[in-house]
């Protein structure tokens, strides 16, 4: 008996064995990797979904983890920061292990998504931050991003070089990331430059229509405005509209996530340039950061980093077919 | 008895078809369909949302709904009294930004930044109140532009402030409470509406002010006729709107801290609906903090679900659209539709089998005479409709009569006649008591003493409420007659609890035991209810033994004894079960029998009715109140009975030449004194062979 089993034994091994060297050496990080996101869970809560910049996040975001097995949720509170609020409050009691957030205003979330964190979820905030640092956050660095606005503008209008020296700026919310830190970058270059004259500072509130408001009764008051900078193309396209019915020639500079409607805006002169941060490569660089803390298992929030988007200064002369990109055409 | 009458019989006795219609009438009853929308909304969000009856989620939703129900509770003061307040989502965002300035920026104290951003929503509430209650400007467009400029103001602020309030941190332990706290596990903000939404309730069920709300938007220009401050009222209105708008928003303030532009956008639109949904009337009148409560934890539940659903953007704002509309269409239909339906079910007949009649000819101790032919006529034509006659010991009469006064006819020759009191209400059955006071039932009012000195004093008009009555049965409707217990105890009959006076016809149709016997006892100063589903009881007249009473049950046709006291108290045995007629008011003769009168006579088309509840149920509901079939009540008789329920005589006045409408009688010194609830004169009839001497008063009291 004994040798019966002692016989079946070295048969296994032998097997097993043989099999084994048939297949050659397994990677040994490829089934940890593979367990790491097994059964896992992220949160997207944007602050509207349907335009170029959420959708691009989200269509990123999915494509990377939807083949991993990661469940992949979408909150979307439509503009309503109550409705946004609500949404991240319930998440903390539904524990995803990834909350992805996109702040309406640094002010509104700042205590949710610490509490966030205090209950285990890792909170990884994109392009527009909250007062509070979480475990990532991944986007443009706004006031880098005001300060070369600013020497632009000093560029283009300075009496110095030929422009009124009038140039308007035309935020989105005021309390958000991109347009607090943005307006700290383009008041540091302006505060230097005395003959650039700020003579409009508003709030159009990501809004296309506010926006083509605002910029028609800014040229209507100042015929010889030299240039608009807007803080988001898809707003702008109102600023556009409005320099457009005027006939004046406004030098508009905005600013996008670098989607195709940006070049073609480009291209028929709708904006004359656009700063673009790019939505692909911030959806890979979450992505990244995503797998990364999943991977280590830190609790949430010992560690914060930051990784700031690349910008890129596009106008009608050196803009290529690849520096934009196209949403995937939803079947 | 056919095997279908055995089945209507058991099917009318088991089913409470009644029940409907007193459901219906029920002021509660606005309630049944928002309840009903609430709980198929947290049925299927309940059932879609995974965890979500959880009590993490239960409790986020209730801190959201927190804020959301003060702006509810706020439109629901103002639509009550007629108005509408579009500016709350304004105001909303006003307190919001207000708060956060005032704590940030100028770094007041917390109480004090709550006092003024109070005062900062109440003074935009003032201004709508000023324009819509003083100069009558229309409610919709005023506070539509008040929530246009309160939002321009906002956006001011906003330009100028937000930045900085956006930099500030606040480190306020009490600040933080508002929007974070709990106060025993329910989040500060629920604490907070639950507690206005039951002084809300309170106000307006309980209080003066709270009433002339209700009146004020009930009609506008009835509220001012009654001396009611209309315009002060309406005002006062949005005060406290613009006060609780900016209270939500101070919660909003120190739940988020963000001073966004988005704060209350669309607010009005959410709040409205959820006060439409919950029940309140857009035209005023109509409206309870409990419908405001239910109506906008529906809509929280939905939107807060959509978002949980992860729905796509606008979905949201659809679904609100669609079930305003909704809302907005059910309490149209539900209030013009509601009465044609109640006043359509509201009579339900039940089976009702009367012993067959005995004849009133030949043999028969009913047979028909004329003996009422020689009845002599008191104040003719100057008496409208005495129910019951009586005589005080001056041989004065006393009547009460259809304009709810007690008139009374003076001795000896009864030609004139003086008002004695005037009660306000239907005096119907009458009866002096030891010290000489009279004691009335009045119909409407309940059960009241006129004294000597015509001091008309309410004696009780409540009983203990049954707990299983839909219908308030502790108020008295239809005290129709009583009788005075040796001890002082008055025995009353209340014939229906659902029916009011004018319809007490109405009531046979339905022949089910609506009435009732109650006791009300001047010693203890209780009232009880002594028994319980008779059929329209109706006279009741002491026994000789002073320890029971007979008493007559109108549509039943007949005369039982109760025993209150003594070996056999609590049991009732009856007398008479077969009469040809409806039995009125019961009286005690000279010789120790008992008068009763007969108010109509049974047909055997309504007999079959009776037999017949479908019947009778379509009748109700498909022709007019005119066309009904009635029980006869304009032809009548007095019979005289003894105890063991032998009749000893009738008296008609057979073709009716002469008096033929009695729903009571009295005698008093050898004569007999007739009154009729439709007629317009008493009766007065020598009786021969009775006691000339003979008075009630002296029967009853042992006083000559």
């Amino acid at each position: 008996m004994r040798l019966l089993k002692t016989g079946i034994l070295a048969a296994t091994f032998a097997l097993s064995a043989g099999s084994a060297l048939a297949q050659g050496i397994d990677d040994p990080t490829r089934a940890p990797y593979y367990d790491s996101f097994k059964g896992k869970r992220i949160a997207y809560v944007p602050v509207a979904m349907g335009f170029d910049l959420t959708e691009g996040w989200a269509a990123g975001l999915k494509e990377a983890f939807e083949p991993l097995g990661v469940t992949f949720d979408i909150r979307d509170p439509n503009w309503s920061t109550d409705a946004g609020a609500a949404a991240i409050t319930s998440l903390i009691t539904e524990k995803p292990d990834v909350i992805v957030v996109h702040n309406p205003d640094v002010q509104s979330y700042a205590r949710l998504l610490k509490k966030a964190e205090e209950a285990g979820i890792y909170v990884v905030q994109v392009n527009m931050r909250s007062s509070y640092s979480t475990d990532a956050f991944i986007g443009a660095d706004y006031v880098g991003m005001g300060q070369q606005i600013g020497e632009r503008l000093v560029e283009k209008c300075s009496p110095a070089n030929g422009g009124s020296g009038k140039v308007a700026i035309t935020q989105g919310v005021l309390t958000a990331a991109a347009s607090v830190y943005q307006m700290e970058g383009i008041n540091n270059v302006l505060s230097q430059h005395p003959e650039i004259q700020l003579v409009s500072n508003q709030a159009a509130d990501w809004d296309a229509t506010k926006a083509k408001n605002i910029a028609a009764t800014v040229i209507q008051q100042h015929p010889d405005l030299c240039a608009i900078t807007g803080f988001w193309d898809v707003m702008d396209v109102g600023t556009a509209a409005a320099i457009k019915e005027s006939g004046k020639n406004v030098y508009l500079l905005t600013q996008g996530g670098g989607n195709r409607m940006a070049c073609d805006g480009l291209a028929n002169g709708t904006y004359s340039e656009v700063v673009v941060y790019f939505v692909p490569g911030q959806a890979r660089d979450m992505a990244t950061m995503i797998k990364q803390m999943l991977q280590l298992k830190q609790p949430a929030g010992a560690n914060k980093t930051t990784l700031f988007t690349p910008l890129t200064f596009l106008t009608k002369d050196n803009m290529t077919p690849a520096s934009c990109w196209d949403l995937p055409t939803k079947n | 008895m056919a095997a279908s009458d055995t089945i209507a019989r058991w099917r009318y006795r088991y089913v409470p078809d009644h029940l409907l219609g007193e459901i219906l009438a029920k002021r509660w009853i606005d309630n049944a369909i928002p309840l009903l929308i609430l709980l198929i909304v947290v049925a299927v969000f309940g059932s879609l949302i995974p965890d979500f009856f959880g009590a993490a989620s239960i409790s986020n939703m209730m801190r959201q709904w927190g804020e959301f129900g003060l702006i509810v509770i706020a439109l629901t003061i103002v639509m009550v009294a007629g108005g509408i307040d579009l500016s709350v989502g304004s105001v909303f965002a006003l307190g919001n930004i207000v708060a956060l300035g005032l704590l940030s920026v100028a770094e007041w104290p917390v109480p004090a930044v709550v006092a003024a951003t109070l005062a900062c929503g109440a003074a935009v509430g003032l201004v709508n109140g000023l324009l819509v209650g003083y100069l009558r400007l229309r409610a919709f467009l005023t506070t539509l532009v008040t929530l246009i400029i309160v939002r321009a103001v906002v956006d001011m602020l906003l330009l100028k402030y937000s930045v900085a309030i956006a930099a500030a941190f606040p480190d306020s332990e009490l600040w933080y409470y508002f929007g974070e706290g709990d106060v025993l596990g329910v989040p500060f903000s629920v604490v907070v509406a639950v507690t206005l939404a039951l002084v809300l309730h309170l106000f307006l069920s309980r209080s003066r002010a709270g009433w002339h709300v209700l009146a004020v938007g009930g009609s506008r220009r009835s509220a001012h006729n009654v001396g009611i401050p209309v315009r002060r009222v309406v005002c006062a209105t949005y005060v406290l709107s613009g006060a609780l708008a900016a209270l939500a928003g101070l919660l909003f303030a120190s739940r988020l801290g963000g001073a966004g532009a988005d704060t209350g956008i669309g607010l009005e639109i959410a709040a409205l609906t959820a006060a439409v949904l919950g029940g309140n009337s857009l035209g005023g009148g109509r409206g309870s903090a409990a419908k405001a409560v239910i109506g906008s934890i529906t809509v929280m539940i939905m939107v807060n679900g959509l978002v949980r659903l992860g729905v796509t953007s606008g979905a949201n704002s659809l679904l609100l659209g669609a079930v305003l509309l909704a809302a907005v269409g059910i309490d149209v239909r539900w209030l013009k539709n509601r009465h044609k339906f109640l006043s359509k079910v509201y009579v339900s007949p039940t089976y009702s089998q009367l012993p067959p009649a005995p004849a009133t000819s030949g043999s028969s101790p009913y047979a028909l005479n004329d003996r009422l032919r020689t009845v002599e006529a008191i104040g003719l034509g100057s008496i409208d409709g005495p129910e019951d006659v009586i005589l005080d010991e001056d041989d004065n009469i006393y009547v009460g009569n259809r304009t709810g006064d007690i008139v009374r006819f003076l001795a000896p020759d009864y030609a004139r006649q003086e008002l004695f009191v005037h009660t306000g209400g239907r005096p119907l059955g009458m009866a002096f008591a030891r010290d000489g006071s009279l004691l009335a039932c009045i119909g409407g009012m309940g059960l009241y003493r006129i004294t000597g000195d015509r001091r008309v004093e309410k004696l009780t008009d409540e009983t203990n409420r049954s707990w299983l009555s839909v219908i308030d049965d502790s108020r008295l409707r239809l005290a129709d007659d009583l009788d005075i217990a040796p001890d002082g105890r008055v025995f009353f009959s209340e014939a229906t609890v659902r029916y009011e006076m004018h319809e007490w016809p109405v009531d046979c149709l339905e022949s089910r035991g609506n009435g009732r016997i109650i006791c009300y006892d001047p010693n203890a100063g209780t009232t009880r209810t002594v028994l319980k589903n008779l059929v329209f009881p109706n006279g009741i007249c002491m026994t000789h033994d002073g320890q029971s009473f007979l008493f007559a049950e109108t549509w039943a046709c007949r005369v039982s004894r109760y025993w209150f006291d003594g070996p056999r108290k609590g049991t009732v045995e009856p007398v008479i079960s077969d009469l040809p007629g409806y039995p009125d008011n019961i009286n005690r003769a000279s010789d120790g029998t008992y008068w009763l009168a007969l108010v109509g006579i049974r047909t055997p088309s309504l007999d079959l009715a009776l037999k017949m509840p479908g019947f009778r149920r379509r009748m109700a509901r498909r022709i007019a109140p005119d066309e009904w079939m009635y029980p006869n009540i304009n032809t009548g008789c007095v019979i005289r009975f003894d105890e063991t329920g032998r009749i000893i005589e009738t008296l008609w006045d057979f073709g009716g030449e002469n008096h033929p409408m009695i729903t009571s009688m009295r005698e008093h010194k050898g004569h007999l004194y007739i009154g009729g609830i439709l007629n317009n004169r008493v009766g007065r009839l020598k009786l021969h062979g009775m006691d000339p001497t003979w008075t009630g008063a002296g029967s009853y009291w042992g006083r000559k």
